[in-house]
């Protein structure tokens, strides 16, 4: 097997890291090894966007040769948005072409940034105009929250389990002022 | 657009003159918010006609809401400058060098204390900056967040509710924030425990990239520490979590230098020495000297060893020997060896008195 960095020495060292559950292997030369090492890099190998393009390549790849219609349609989809392809998204370098893309191309997205990315779900600040105030928008994070927490209390990330369990709570406080509006 | 780049270089530059919560380590606090229009491509996607138009409609809401203090801030076309000026914006911090080689339908807005600013139509139609001095990134994120909310009210910004505010690199995705502070760690460097502390940075999925170099080979012994992660945390957990680590950089970072002075007291000395008279003495001056020499001097600044020259002064420096700022004060363009010389005159006039 072939060094990830300089593609040319044989790689004799393999690092296994498992980040929000999933785990990645680099296979490195001793050479390369040795300069990551020396510049830090190290620990954050697979946290970058060089993986999320080697995701997107490989699922394009795959998607050539597979009869899963579903897999094959990622590869030929057109965003109606801005008209770009997951090729063109790949030619600039993991830059997608407008908001859209990110339903157009939402399972790709989605896996690239599980690697990328500490949680899947956003928490935080919200623009005026956002529709996740309206009963049915919080209900649904709700679920999702709840659906989330479990899954990190199972993985023992406990700091984000509890950042997750405050956003649980916010919603269950957010859900019952509307309740109480509508009583009044 | 040439006078607004003189009148920008009458400021002091805030961000390193002004005090703030513990100086001698932390430099600045800086966080920026990527943020894009709703139902508009993305720059990247975005012809030029677009692009101006996009400029104009931000540029618009700035001035109705006031942030930034426009329209009194100060507004840069980046198209319309020189390669000098453009360079100036660089130095300063108010653009990336991503920015100023777009070509056209780029504009920057900078309130006029430089606190704070916005790119437009860098890799996201608003990256949104706030830039100020010492470890505060609680404060920086109050002025921001504040700024950002009042530039929601004017434009409808590109958001989902399961994946936040969307970017156009998915990176970024989420709160769009990526806060950092600039540290200055030469004790660790000496020490030799740099590479392992950078380490275990990263293990706490948080980035640490040199300003002049990285790893050991750094020059000036600056370091950037920001998040990685922008999706799965809110603003104040990733600032929570930046903050902590950064508080035990800034003791591991104190705890060296006392041992350095306690082990080798006058190698420390010798080194400070060094540094000051390469900046007091030179008629030739390269970038990548000054640069460390200045870092020799801050260490000597911190324990006290000179009187008349304070840490801002020398913080003040490392924008004062930038290429462009040498050029403007000169007033013309300047070879790269005429620089050297510029620098060392500079650099000897500014310590005359210490």
């Amino acid at each position: 097997m072939l060094c990830d960095i300089c593609k040319k020495n044989e790689a004799t060292i393999h690092i296994k890291e498992i980040h929000n559950g999933q785990s990645h292997t680099s296979n490195l030369c001793e050479s390369c090894a040795a300069e990551q090492e020396k510049n830090g890099k190290l620990g954050a190998l697979g946290f970058n966007l060089a993986e999320m393009l080697h995701n997107l390549g490989k699922i394009s790849a795959d998607a050539a040769h597979t009869p899963d219609s579903e897999e094959r349609n990622e590869s030929v989809l057109t965003c109606p948005g801005c008209g770009w392809t997951l090729s063109k998204i790949k030619h600039s370098g993991g830059r997608l072409g407008c908001p859209e893309c990110y339903h157009t191309f939402e399972k790709i997205i989605r896996d690239a940034l599980s690697g990328v990315q500490r949680g899947t779900v956003h928490f935080g600040k919200r623009p005026p105009s956002a529709s996740g105030n309206s009963r049915a928008a919080l209900e649904a994070e709700l679920k999702e929250r709840q659906h989330e927490l479990e899954a990190l209390v199972k993985r023992e990330e406990y700091e984000q389990a509890a950042a997750c369990r405050d956003r649980i709570l916010q919603l269950k406080e957010e859900l019952a002022a509307l309740d109480g509006g509508k009583n009044e | 657009m040439s006078e607004s780049i003189e009148r920008l270089l009458k400021n002091p530059v805030s961000f390193l003159t002004d005090a703030g919560p513990d100086e001698d380590i932390a430099i600045s606090s800086r966080i920026r918010l990527a943020r894009n229009l709703a139902g508009k491509p993305f720059p990247v996607a975005a012809d030029l006609d677009l692009r101006r138009e996009i400029c104009d409609e931000v540029a618009k809401a700035a001035a109705q809401s006031g942030a930034l203090g426009c329209p009194e801030c100060f507004q840069f076309d980046p198209e319309e400058m020189d390669a000098i000026d453009r360079e100036i914006l660089f130095e300063r911090r108010l653009a990336s060098r991503d920015f100023l080689a777009r070509a056209g339908g780029t504009r920057l807005l900078v309130r006029d204390d430089e606190s704070s600013s916005v790119m437009i139509n860098e890799e996201d139609h608003l990256r949104i900056q706030t830039l100020r001095p010492g470890f505060q990134l609680d404060t920086v994120w109050k002025i921001i967040d504040r700024l950002d909310s009042e530039l929601a009210k004017q434009l409808d910004f590109a958001f989902d509710d399961r994946l936040g505010f969307l970017t156009s690199c998915p990176t970024n995705v989420g709160t769009g924030m990526r806060a950092s502070v600039m540290l200055h760690l030469p004790g660790l460097v000496l020490t030799g425990q740099i590479g392992p502390t950078i380490q275990g940075v990263n293990k706490l999925n948080l980035a640490v990239r040199g300003i002049y170099g990285e790893g050991t080979d750094n020059r000036g012994s600056l370091y950037q520490v920001s998040n990685q992660s922008t999706l799965g945390e809110s603003e104040e957990q990733i600032i929570d979590r930046l903050n902590s680590v950064i508080s035990q950089l800034i003791a591991h970072e104190k705890e060296a230098r006392r041992t350095l002075l306690e082990r080798d007291q006058y190698g420390l000395l010798d080194y400070v020495g060094r540094s000051y008279g390469i900046l007091r003495h030179s008629y030739k001056l390269s970038s990548e000297e000054a640069i460390k020499s200045l870092s020799g001097l801050r260490v000597g600044v911190d324990m006290g060893l000179f009187n008349s020259v304070g840490i801002r002064k020398v913080n003040e420096l490392f924008i004062a020997i930038g290429a462009a700022h040498l050029q403007k004060s000169a007033g013309r363009e300047l070879s790269p060896a005429e620089r050297d010389i510029c620098r060392a005159a500079l650099c000897r006039e500014k310590l005359k008195h210490s």
